[in-house]
């Protein structure tokens, strides 16, 4: 009944170690995330790997998985020390991870996705699509996603990405599979689905490791327990003989006496309330009250829900159920500022990304929010910015040379001070506390407390959020925990215990304690309903057909727009459908389609070429020149030189893109005007005309071939082998999932500088190629060729589908899309409107379909993401 | 210190480089030095360094305006249409004013409305508004102003080699310089450009400044049409073509960093001053637009590249004095505020 993985093999002996550390220690700036641990992963048996936030276990995954490299001690496999150079290595030696946060390619196929890095090919090195549809269709089967391969994996929910990341773990012949948090975002039937899964691998002897905070899960599945605190490695024990209570003693482990500052909370009125809050799926009927000069400590694991809770009360996300009251008051705020202005301030848990702007001075940084009020005239007052801040910066005893050094200097215990004095500039009322002590030494995190207590004694009233037990047990006066975004317990600092917390928090079961989740989660309704739907992703194939209607409406629209052109125009000038005109709009089009492939290869790798008319300037020039000097020669020649002269410029391109590592759009502003002078300076201001030319070059794209100009089929030729390379070769796909994710391209292992540049040398061919074209229809060629002529393209392939943002893109859209840019301007010019104004209405084209891509794309994928400013 | 002193040194690097310019230019090109030369030489520069300023904010806050040339030509072609309807030249004036904020309004309203780049946009309209220039005179030229104007355009301050059209840069810069140094609104551009987020979640109103930004551009592009009109005593829709590539490397030149939050006015002073000569000499030396354009071209290549070499050193340097957490992905994308939010791990 139960479908088998086919892949994983091993020769191992069951028990016999495959993957370990061996006194492993990692060391971020000032942090020990890990110290001296040693674990080993044994063929046929499942390792958990338990501990608190902040104990090291990810640590643990980035190593074993080859994203870091230990500081000190090794990573041991097979018995020998090995050196992980990259998540890659790791995977073609054996090892496949699946992570907490899949780094997947929206843009890409969930068949692609699974297979992106090793995809089947056949004996000719072509994409065999079959094999890898239907090895998919297994895989899904296996982990019990119910989609088919072929969807676009940004239409599925979070869950079902997290199975196309267990599908793609499984789908090398791997001997290890280490899993992180795998069960976090999945249902109970999915997550009953992966146990059968891994019970299958057992047997087959691969060696597994499992990080997961659910214990029910834990003494369910694996044999032994490594329990790490600190860094630290604690205990490893078989499963067997570790009681859950014992368990949660181990992670635990500190005394708790005598850290925290002593308190007599007075507290008093209700100051701020929230009433069945609710966001999403994310959190819901979440109600609690704090006073002024009351400490509320929100406890819980990844996941439940105590962030997303904080970032709703300060406007950065707007709840979608519930009330909150601030002194009685009904508020709402929807954006920080608002939030500041009544009062409210909210130390982020994300120093780096979201509370410190790394490269300014810690005075900038410390007055952001305040500034107006370090003013003298309109002007910013040294002296007053430094009241503002250095009470609370010398009360906390920050160590720092000036107030101009960038905060990026600064360890990360006075960075989190520089970043309390500035939420205390702002004389806030209530104070949101997220991890306020995470990745701080442990004196500053003594100092940071005695400030907290001290600011609750004065009247604020606090929610502090922490994952650190004896922080929060030390500091609070009640305590909330939360669990998968509803709130499990509450209690008084006087009853609370770490183990009470941790149980409400993990659902761990004590021997003698019921535990109403572990019922609910049997029949399945313990996560919140839109993880519950066990055909959650059943809805995929209206989904596909979805979809499919989506696309069809793209090309549909644009034919329909091309209608809507082509009728009237015809009907007011009938020489539209004349032969001669549509020779011309034949020829117009496919020298543009060449061109558009051009800027489309680059696009997809999130890269563009402004310089791609300059380059046909340039290399048309260049065709005409060799044939007129050397009339003799083969007009194949010419398109030669062109092409050799386009690929130059586009090596030129890619080179200083990839290996310079400047943006794309500033160096080919500059190249568009560097290859234009070039082009200027060798035509010396003259031109060469059609007599000056051999006749069969001129024939070469206007002779026909049954009633069709020679230059129709080479551009048909072009869009062939594009359409096969972008959609046959591996090669094609990695450069769409360049575009979708350049960072998990890289992680994946896609050689992502090569790729570019070859991107950007493909596309000067191309262009070059073009330009020889251009020469050979136009015959007058001066410098002014092409002139301009980068806006069309780009209008061009923006109508016809391709994303700015790399990842998207076809050649039947490009075609479809020079087609109706043309047929407009054909229109127009036949309507007698002057041909200057074209290039007004190619910028409105541009705007326009970007706007509609943007709508289409942020419509369809509404329902998963969360609105973030 | 690291950061300020390598902006030092990239400033000092451009005044050496540009005085050293000026010198090899007063002894080897004919022409150049003198009054009149000299004169040329700051006039043609007029509006570049006007567009200039908002451009320094606006790439500063990780955004970018390509259409400012267009609205130059827009701008500058409604002034002549307003003149040849009769439309006294001060009102006129402050129509046009008012015009160009409207124009960088729309660029604004996209970009914070929509949430479309502001590549992309200002490519759009970079088309767009030229092409509107093109609807309303065609290639026709106006070229009837009032002598107040012409005169503006001609003349120089006094008996001094200064135009009186730099004036208004001359008047503008300082202001920008301050404002953006020492004023609140100057701090928060910076932020914003530095760590958008961090920003946002300190209360900066981010969506209300990059719209404000914008309409200064358009503003500022209007005053830079006023007073290409009067300098060039016409008005075309195909004014201005190709100016965006000389600004944006005068702003990338002067160490205004091409992914934000980092870069003074100072140096770009000095890269205006390069620039400006660099043109002057090449036209003395016979050396026509385009291959002019090549120049400029390879100045702004090589100067990314020579300031990502010392920033990647610079860079590694401050690795190693601290970190808080492990290695972070370096996709970073210019000209973009927009970046995916990608969700952290604990």
């Amino acid at each position: 009944m139960n479908p088998q993985p086919t892949e994983f093999v091993s020769e191992k002996r069951a028990g016999e170690c495959v993957l370990g550390l061996r006194n492993a220690t990692k060391v971020f700036g000032g942090t020990v995330a890990l110290k001296d641990v040693s674990l080993d992963l044994r063929s046929g048996e499942v390792l958990a790997l338990l501990g608190e936030n902040g104990a090291g276990k990810s640590t643990c995954v980035k190593l074993l998985s080859g994203l870091y490299k230990p500081d000190q001690g090794e990573i041991i496999l097979d018995g020998v020390p090995v050196e992980l150079t990259s998540p890659l290595d790791a995977f073609r030696r054996g090892i496949s991870v699946v992570h907490q946060h899949p780094g997947l390619f929206g843009d890409l196929s969930v068949a692609e996705n699974v297979f992106i890095g090793h995809m089947p090919v056949d004996k000719f090195r072509r994409l065999d699509h079959a094999e890898m549809q239907r090895r998919a269709a297994e895989l899904l089967d296996v982990v019990g996603l119910d989609c088919g391969p072929s969807v676009q994996l940004n239409r599925l929910r979070s869950s079902e990405q997290q199975l196309v990341e267990i599908a793609r773990a499984l789908s090398a012949e791997a001997r290890v599979l280490i899993l992180d948090e795998p069960t976090a975002a999945l249902s109970q039937r999915e997550v009953e689905r992966l146990f059968s899964v891994i019970q299958q691998l057992r047997t087959r002897r691969v060696a597994m490791m499992f990080v997961s905070h659910r214990m029910e899960e834990i003494y369910r599945l694996s044999d032994r327990v490594t329990v790490l605190r600190d860094g630290h490695h604690v205990a490893t024990e078989p499963v067997s003989s570790m009681s859950r209570d014992r368990a949660v003693q181990l992670m635990v482990g500190r005394s708790l006496s005598g850290m925290y500052p002593t308190k007599d909370p007075q507290p008093g009125e209700i100051l701020f309330e929230v009433s069945e809050l609710g966001l999403g799926d994310v959190f819901t009927d979440v109600s609690f009250a704090v006073r002024t000069g009351e400490i509320l400590g929100l406890s819980g694991l990844v996941g439940s829900g105590r962030t997303e809770i904080a970032r709703v009360i300060f406007g950065i996300d707007h709840a979608t159920e519930g009330t909150m009251r601030l002194a009685g008051t009904r508020i709402s705020f929807h954006s920080p500022s608002e939030a500041m202005a009544a009062g409210i301030a909210y130390l982020s848990e994300d120093r780096l990304d979201q509370s410190l702007v790394m490269d300014q001075a810690i005075l900038s940084n410390a007055t952001l929010p305040t500034i107006e009020r370090a003013t003298v005239a309109g002007l910013i007052s040294v002296t007053k910015e430094l009241a503002l801040v250095r009470p609370d910066l010398d009360r906390m005893k920050l160590r720092f040379r000036s107030y101009d050094q960038p905060v990026k200097t600064l360890s990360g215990g006075n960075q989190q001070k520089v970043v309390v004095a500035k939420w205390l500039a702002t004389k806030p009322r209530l104070l949101i506390l997220d991890e306020p002590t995470q990745g701080v030494d442990v004196q500053t995190k003594a100092e940071v407390h005695s400030l907290i207590a001290d600011l609750a004694r004065s009247g604020m009233a606090i929610i502090l959020i922490s994952s650190e037990l004896p922080e929060l047990l030390g500091m609070s006066d009640r305590i909330l925990v939360l669990r998968e975004g509803r709130v499990m317990d509450e209690m008084e600092r006087a009853d609370a215990t770490p183990e009470r917390v941790l149980k409400a928090a993990t659902d761990a079961v004590g021997e003698n304690g019921s535990c109403a989740s572990t019922d609910e989660r049997l029949a399945g309704t313990t996560s919140l309903p839109a993880h519950q739907e066990p055909s959650s992703s059943k809805p995929s194939s209206p989904l596909v057909s979805a979809i499919r209607r989506l696309l069809l409406k793209r090309e549909f629209g644009l034919v329909a727009a091309m209608a809507a052109v082509i009728i009237p125009v015809a009907a007011i000038n009938p020489r539209m459908l004349s032969g001669p005109n549509l020779t011309a709009l034949s020829m117009d089009a496919a020298l543009l389609i060449i061109v558009a492939v051009a800027q489309m290869l680059v696009l997809l790798t999130r890269n563009i070429d402004l310089s791609v008319a300059s380059v046909i300037g340039l290399s048309a020039y260049g065709a005409a020149t060799t044939l007129h000097a050397h009339p003799d020669l083969n007009i194949l020649a010419g398109l030669a030189v062109a092409s050799g002269i386009g690929l130059l410029c586009g090596l030129v391109n890619g080179v200083v893109v990839t290996v310079g590592r400047v943006p794309a759009i500033v160096v080919t502003l500059g190249t568009l005007s560097v290859f234009r002078g070039v082009d200027s300076l060798w035509t010396g201001g003259k031109q060469i005309s059609a007599d000056q030319v051999p006749q069969a070059w001129l024939d070469l794209t206007t002779g026909r071939v049954a009633g069709v100009p020679g230059l129709v089929f080479i551009a048909a030729g072009v869009l062939l082998i594009t359409g096969f390379v972008l959609r046959s070769l591996p090669l094609g796909r990695e450069l769409y999932a360049i575009g979708s994710n350049p960072d998990g391209a890289e992680l994946i292992g896609i050689p992502v500088k090569r790729r570019v540049l070859g991107a950007f040398a493909v596309a000067g061919l191309l262009a070059g190629f073009d330009g020889g074209l251009w020469a050979s229809r136009y015959a007058t060629i001066d410098a002014r060729v092409a002139t301009g002529f980068e806006l069309t393209v780009i209008a061009c392939v923006v109508v016809g589908g391709v994303a700015i943002r790399g990842g998207a893109g076809t050649a039947l859209g490009i075609t479809l899309g020079a087609l109706t840019l043309l047929i407009i301007r054909n229109g127009l010019i036949l309507i007698r409107v002057d041909p200057l104004w074209l290039e007004g209405v190619y910028g409105l084209v541009i705007l326009g379909a970007v706007t509609i891509n943007l709508i289409v794309t942020r419509r369809s994928q509404s329902h998963r993401r969360r609105k973030l400013p | 210190m690291k950061r300020l002193s390598w902006l030092a040194t990239w400033d000092s690097f451009l005044g050496v480089a540009t005085i050293g310019l000026v010198l090899y230019a007063a002894v080897f090109v004919p022409g150049f030095a003198t009054s009149f030369n000299i004169s040329q030489a700051i006039a043609g520069m007029s509006e570049k360094a006007l567009i200039v300023l908002p451009m320094v904010l606006l790439i500063i806050s990780r955004e970018i305006d390509l259409s400012v040339a267009s609205m130059l030509a827009l701008t500058s072609v409604t002034l002549g249409m307003l003149v040849q309807a009769g439309v006294p030249l001060l009102p006129a004036t402050f129509i046009v004013l008012l015009f160009g904020g409207v124009l960088g309004a729309f660029n604004g309203l996209m970009v914070t409305w929509l949430g479309l780049p502001s590549l992309v946009v200002t490519l759009g309209t970079l088309a767009m508004f030229r092409g509107i220039g093109y609807i309303l005179v065609g290639s026709r030229s106006i070229n009837q102003f009032p002598d107040a104007l012409t005169d503006f355009g001609i003349n120089n301050v006094g008996e001094t080699p200064l135009p009186w059209t730099i004036v208004p840069f001359l008047i503008l810069a300082p202001l920008f310089s301050v404002v953006l140094q020492r004023t609140p609104i100057g701090r928060r551009i910076y932020a914003i450009g530095g760590n958008p987020d961090a920003a946002l979640y300190s209360g900066v109103k981010t969506q209300r400044i990059r719209f404000r930004l914008f309409v200064l551009s358009g503003m500022i592009c209007a005053i830079a049409g006023v007073v290409f009109t009067s300098r060039l005593a016409n008005a075309r829709a195909n004014n201005a073509v190709g100016f965006e590539l000389d600004v944006i490397t005068i702003v990338l030149l002067g160490g205004i960093n091409v992914f934000g939050g980092r870069g003074r006015l100072a140096g770009v002073l000095w890269a205006i001053c390069l620039i400006a000569i660099v043109r002057n000499v090449l036209g003395l030396s016979r050396i026509g637009g385009d291959a002019q354009g090549t120049v400029i071209g390879l100045i702004l290549i090589l100067s990314l590249l020579l300031s990502n070499s010392t920033n990647l050193v610079l860079d590694h340097f401050r690795s190693l004095l601290s970190r808080s957490a492990g290695p972070r992905p370096s996709g970073r994308e210019p000209f973009s505020s927009l970046n995916d939010h990608t969700p952290e791990q604990p």
